[in-house]
């Protein structure tokens, strides 16, 4: 009997798929697993391999040391807002930068590229001084406004203007009498779907995640994210390790529920790239 | 249907005498950045506080260790957002205090100078900046401890005196303990290095670097710390094993380290956590060769661009000098005082269950005072990774020593010069 | 609906790039210039702005006659090319191949892949020090499990393997978590680009009698360019600045004889562990000059030529 080699490739590979994706869950399924067990369970070794009965005393724990919906609720508004700042700002810029010509379009676009290359950590000190300039110290509008000029998100877009919306399109609205903010808004958008709810997503999570803009800014343990306040219960020689991966993974959910609803967006996007 | 607008009016009036009465309670906050656990140790003083000040609130900023390190930095870069009490740890009270951006609370109006007497000499003097400005006042303190398993020493016939008499004969009874129980004497053997070149300082020696700017990285301290380091490796004694990590950790639950030098704190730690079924084969002994050295220890300090100095001294006295907010902090935090005059207390004559019923305080409170201060370097943390580098070369590459201190003493010549 | 404002086609892209640019003048720029500026000072920042001290072009001369400097370079490119290089390899096929293999498991697949990506770097933390650990962690179990599996026998090491511990094994462990951390991200990446591609040509070219393979290269492949072009951008600079991996996986201290130092993370201990920012600065600048360097290589490689389709 012949193997029949046609049917084995695809089988191998979705073999190799299965398998990559378990190891990709691995770690993240360890979160879940320590959020469950004591501190002194967690640096057994081996590890716990599967759920314990302390997750609702990580749960009291955590909430007793930080304000932790609290944080969470911070880490929502910052992040929804920089969302929608950073996706109507970078699809605005980036079609620009795509479809036109203007002065300085070249130094301008290297400048912003120039910022990619820097660390962000160097920024620290000068955005602390322009913050504190302007008063915004402990205040969430230093999270979410500063992130909207997001260099990614400027030449992402761009990418993707670029490479899924034909100029001829942009000629024939114009033919046809659209304005060019129309163009931009009925045309370009609905377009740029899958670019939207990718940068969305990637702008979301970032947001969600990010402790060092926080810890600049933020003066007062009320107003602290997520990240701020979980790293505030790390103690170099006392950490309530369980509680800290408790909060680790309930911050992980917002994330998983996001993308869940995201990805549909991007199968529409399919059915509104193909037809042309 | 209308409101009589004199009821608007009279709710109106009252509303405005109650805050202008409110207001002229006058709330003032006292800010207080800090980190764990000396952050619960403050709020637990709320109470005393509000006894003494009723209409000043006290605010609290908690961070992670580094967090907060790099937070108090960025303020002290520019002068702005800092708060009116600083908590600064040991591994950072040398370069905050060389900054200048400290208030000294040594002559008026703090006048704490005069206060001296009642702290443990080592803690005090590292709170003096080298212009002699007294920048940060201890309230806690790690003095160094070994602790050791007594049931594996019992197994491979080694005494505490073995094990404390001097270096060589420490690095013999590892030799020992490994040949009969296969336990490991030290997690890393770097911890050997990291004590032995602390050791035998006299005042005002630098640590890698002295007050002239020499290098002192190939005096015979340091060759004597690397090879003893490097006999420890050879003979396999040493478990490669980084502190805090999991294999730490389980090296202890599972006795396979037999001995750590560390602070006093981490006897809690091991009860607490890290492996308290062991509990009763534990007992803290002096360091070996009678060195003496601390781990960590936490400081109040004042910025000069704080807004409420008056206040903030008088939190700080109120932390450092009461006997009973130290003795709470030691009780609930662990928190080794650094005021003297509590080293009387009865807590220190009780027996430890952990550590077999040993009264290990005894031993810890006499450590304290021998403790000698180490001056501070702003090329001490470079140093520190120079040194540590060109030691993993000779334990893992075999790099010979007397080429290792040449090389790691002109890397810091390098930097010294600038 | 209110009616649009009516601009001309020369005045609309400024008005389109006036919020970005606002922002980005007043958030990007000065903590740009501001970090130029400290490259040519000497400042330790607990002693406040003041006591900043010119000093001209010494902190470069320092940074490259630095042996730690160079040896952070060589370790940067190094886990930038082990990291970044198999991310996109494998990512292309991968987003391909789940973009026409999977219809109703397509969204478990893909969020398998990219729940790396979410994990903050706390956790990560955790983890990896759990299964990176020598006797016990799972990566060492794992390996030593291939070791039964008959014809995959020889991929098993010897005695378990000390990744964080030697010297040359942290490279490996640290490209390991990036690669982890990031395959997921470029496969969203390249399978939100591949759903730009019209079904009609691949139907059209299976009617001219073209395989699945021969589709992929002529058809696929260069359709993707674009997005190639930033994601292999994106990974070379991600790459050269890599900094939270190795950091969180040597503790901060660069691992043994520093192998898991990157230049980032050299960057970062100057500034705040030697309390050197004009160094620190110094040091991002010659960091920029390769970065840019290797940009603009990767333009010329990639960058998709010619007008949009």
């Amino acid at each position: 009997m012949q193997i029949n080699t046609d049917r084995l490739a695809p089988r191998a590979a979705y073999l190799l798929v299965a398998v990559g994706a378990v190891v990709m869950l691995l770690p993240f399924y360890f979160m879940f697993v320590f959020a469950s067990h004591s501190r002194t369970e967690i640096f057994n070794l081996p590890p716990p391999l599967f759920f314990g009965s302390d997750f609702l005393l990580n749960l009291d724990i955590l909430t007793t040391k930080i304000p932790f919906w609290r944080s969470l609720g911070w880490s929502l508004y910052v992040a929804l807002a920089s969302t929608g700042l950073t996706l109507l700002f970078c699809s605005m810029g980036g079609y620009a930068f795509a479809m036109f010509e203007f002065r300085f379009k070249q130094p301008l676009f290297l400048l912003v590229m120039g910022t990619m290359l820097l660390p962000s950590f160097l920024g620290m000190i000068p955005s602390f001084m322009i913050m504190d300039a302007f008063g915004w110290i402990d205040q969430p509008r230093a999270l979410y406004i500063p992130g909207a000029a997001s260099a990614f998100g400027i030449f992402m877009m761009r990418q993707f203007v670029t490479s899924s919306i034909p100029r001829d399109l942009i000629e024939a609205a114009r033919m046809d009498g659209c304005g060019e903010l129309g163009i931009y808004w009925r045309i370009v958008v609905p377009l740029l779907k899958p670019a939207m709810g990718t940068l969305g997503l990637i702008t979301f999570i970032a947001s969600w995640n990010n402790f060092i803009g926080p810890l600049i800014v933020m003066r007062s343990p009320e107003m602290y994210t997520l990240p701020l306040a979980l790293r505030s219960m790390q103690s170099p020689v006392n950490t309530e390790w369980g509680a800290v991966m408790a909060g680790s993974a309930i911050a992980t959910l917002p994330l998983l529920v996001l993308f869940a609803i995201s990805s549909r967006r991007l199968i529409d996007g399919l059915t509104a790239g193909a037809v042309k | 249907m209308a409101h009589a607008p004199i009821g608007n009016w009279l709710a109106a009036s009252l509303l405005l005498a109650g805050s202008a009465f409110f207001n002229a309670q006058a709330q003032q906050t006292l800010t207080i950045a800090a980190f764990p656990a000396v952050d619960e140790i403050a709020k637990a003083a709320i109470p005393a506080w509000n006894k003494k000040h009723p209409d000043v609130e006290i605010k609290i900023t908690s961070r992670a260790y580094a967090d907060h390190h790099t937070a108090m930095t960025t303020a002290l870069s520019t002068s702005s957002n800092l708060p009116d009490v600083m908590v600064v740890e040991y591994g950072y009270v040398g370069r905050f205090a060389e900054g200048g951006g400290l208030e000294d609370l040594a002559g008026a109006p703090y006048n704490m100078k005069a206060q001296q007497a009642r702290f443990v000499p080592f803690a005090w003097k590292q709170g003096t900046a080298s212009s002699g400005a007294q920048v940060a006042i201890p309230t806690d303190i790690g003095p160094g401890t070994l602790l050791y398993r007594t049931d594996i020493m019992k197994k491979a016939g080694v005494t505490e005196a073995e094990l404390t008499q001097s270096w060589e004969s420490y690095v013999g009874a590892g030799t020992k303990i490994k040949t009969v129980t296969g336990a490991y004497l030290v997690a890393h053997a770097r911890d050997i290095k990291d004590i032995i070149i602390r050791s035998n300082l006299q005042a005002g020696d630098g640590l890698y670097i002295d007050k002239t700017g020499k290098v002192l990285v190939d005096s015979p301290r340091f060759v004597r710390a690397f090879e003893l380091s490097k006999k420890v490796r050879d003979q396999k004694l040493d478990g490669k094993i980084g502190a805090w990590s999991n294999e730490w950790s389980e090296g202890f639950k599972r006795g396979t380290i037999a001995t750590q030098m560390s602070g006093a704190w981490l006897a809690g730690h091991l009860n607490n956590w890290l492996a308290p079924e062991t509990k009763g084969q534990w007992r803290a002994a002096q360091l070996p060769e009678k060195a003496w050295a601390s781990w960590g220890g936490s400081f109040y300090s004042i910025p000069k661009g704080a807004k409420n100095k008056a206040l903030a001294a008088e939190f700080i006295s109120m932390m450092t000098l009461t006997p009973e907010l130290q003795l709470a902090a030691f009780k609930s935090q662990d928190a080794f005082p650094a005021l003297l005059e509590t080293h009387g207390d009865a807590f220190f004559e009780q027996p430890i269950s952990f550590l077999a019923d040993q009264k290990a305080r005894l031993l810890w409170r006499d450590a304290a005072r021998k403790i000698s201060a180490v001056d501070v370097h702003k090329l001490d943390p470079i140093a520190d990774e120079i040194v540590n580098t060109e030691l993993d070369k000779v334990l893992d590459q075999g790099k010979d020593i007397r080429t290792a201190l040449a090389d790691a003493k002109a890397l810091i010549e390098r930097r010294v010069k600038r | 609906m209110t009616r649009l404002p009516r601009l001309s086609p020369e005045a609309v892209p400024y008005v389109l790039i006036s919020p970005f640019v606002v922002l980005f003048l007043v958030f990007g720029v000065f903590p740009l210039g501001f970090s130029f500026f400290l490259a040519f000072q000497s400042w330790e920042p607990t002693a406040g702005l003041a006591s900043m001290k010119f000093v001209g072009l010494d902190n470069f001369a320092f940074a490259i006659t630095d042996e730690w400097f160079w040896k952070s370079l060589k370790n940067t490119a190094w886990l930038a090319v082990a990291s970044g290089v198999p991310q996109h390899v494998v990512a292309i096929p991968l987003a391909y191949f789940i973009h026409t293999s999977f219809k109703r498991t397509r969204n478990g697949v893909i969020g398998a892949y990219f729940l790396p990506y979410i994990t903050s770097t706390v956790a990560i933390a955790m983890m990896f020090s759990t299964l990176f650990s020598t006797d016990f962690g799972l990566i060492n179990v794992g390996l030593q499990a291939l070791g039964s599996v008959p014809g995959l026998g020889w991929l098993a090491p010897a005695a378990p393997i000390d990744w964080l511990g030697r010297a040359e094994n942290v490279k490996p462990a640290i490209a390991m978590v990036v690669f982890w951390r990031y395959v997921g991200f470029n496969t969203v990446l390249y399978l939100a680009a591949l759903q730009t591609i019209p079904n009609d040509i691949y139907e059209a070219a299976t009617m001219d009698g073209a395989g699945r393979w021969q589709q992929f290269w002529f058809i696929t492949l260069p359709s993707l360019q674009p997005m190639i072009y930033f994601g292999v951008t994106l990974s070379v600079i991600g790459g050269l600045q890599l900094f939270e991996e190795p950091f969180i996986l040597t503790g901060g201290r660069g691992g043994t004889d520093q192998t898991g130092m990157t230049t980032a993370m050299y960057m970062y201990r100057t500034a705040f562990e030697f309390n050197d920012f004009g160094g620190a600065s110094a040091l991002s600048w010659l960091l920029f000059v390769f970065v840019a360097l290797l940009t603009w290589l990767t333009n010329r490689a990639f960058k998709p030529r010619g007008p949009a389709r």
